[in-house]
């Protein structure tokens, strides 16, 4: 049985770094049959203003290249946009989701960092 | 259904039951999936468990079952499944490889060579060369199959 899940900490992410920042955290299988929701819900925050994205996958089991090619499709989204940053948020020992970004070759658009501290730093050099 | 197929998938990721030994052009025998993305999880697990009976380390293992989840994702997502809305899987314990094919039953058009969609999009078959030993992509007319292998260490 397939097991993903989507949320929101955007509240906590507003309250120290301001309206535009959303983090998203991303858990389970990220397959071809997730990605459509996942496409959706990056889509609503960008429509809405995000233009800073954290994406944590920290407790992601999987990730495919549909779901890697939402994220490249998110950051050209916010290039296009004319400023605007995504994160991932990868814990050290997810060694699974990490070795996936690598082998991909996705690392000079989407940059991993091993916590939300982190990326939210990484966003504010960004911006 | 479901439990039927995961019966034929226990059997045919054993240990060459039911498989023809050298029988290259059809490897071992063909299983049914149903063309939904649903699937796909059952998918790698069967791949995973196979590539664990076949004696592939853990990182082989999962590098195993993450090109056949490529695979089984283009197919439903660009390939056409049979009038049963189906398309068929094999897995074949050989000497020294351990191959997987998928096989629909759609007319194979390469991908287009735009920008902004071959960064999107496209980046799972060059995946599976990187994963797996051989790759192999057989087109005829009305169907596309793609078979994968990984060597024993």
């Amino acid at each position: 049985m397939s097991f993903f899940y989507i949320g929101d900490d955007a509240a906590g992410a507003r309250v120290e770094h301001g309206d535009d920042v959303v983090i998203l955290v991303v858990g389970g299988e990220i397959d071809y049959a997730a990605s459509p929701q996942l496409k959706r819900r990056i889509a609503e925050h960008i429509d809405a203003g995000a233009r800073g994205l954290i994406l944590d996958l920290s407790t992601a089991t999987f990730i495919d290249s549909t779901a890697i090619g939402v994220l490249v499709g998110a950051v050209m989204k916010l290039h296009e946009l004319g400023g605007g940053s995504l994160a991932v948020v990868c814990t050290e020992d997810n060694e699974r989701v990490q070795q996936i970004f690598e082998i991909a070759g996705v690392d000079s658009l989407i940059a991993l960092h091993r916590t939300r501290e982190e990326a939210v730093d990484a966003l504010a050099m960004a911006g | 259904m479901r439990s039927q197929w995961r019966a034929e998938m226990r059997a045919a990721a054993g240990t060459g039951t039911g498989v023809r030994k050298g029988a290259a052009a059809e490897p071992g025998r063909e299983l049914s999936l149903p063309a939904q993305v649903s699937k796909l999880s059952l998918v790698r697990e069967h791949a995973h468990r196979a590539a664990a009976a076949f004696g592939l380390d853990e990182d082989r293992c999962f590098e195993f079952a993450f090109a056949v989840n490529e695979a089984v994702t283009n197919a439903i997502r660009h390939g056409s499944p049979d009038d049963r809305g189906h398309i068929h899987l094999s897995f074949l314990a050989g000497d020294d490889h351990l191959t997987f094919a998928v096989r629909d039953y759609g007319n194979f058009t390469p991908p287009t060579g735009d920008r902004a969609t071959s960064l999107e999009r496209g980046r799972g078959f060059e995946l599976m060369t990187r994963l797996m030993d051989a790759v192999q992509l057989c087109v005829t007319a009305g169907s596309t199959t793609v078979r994968l292998s990984k060597a024993r260490p």
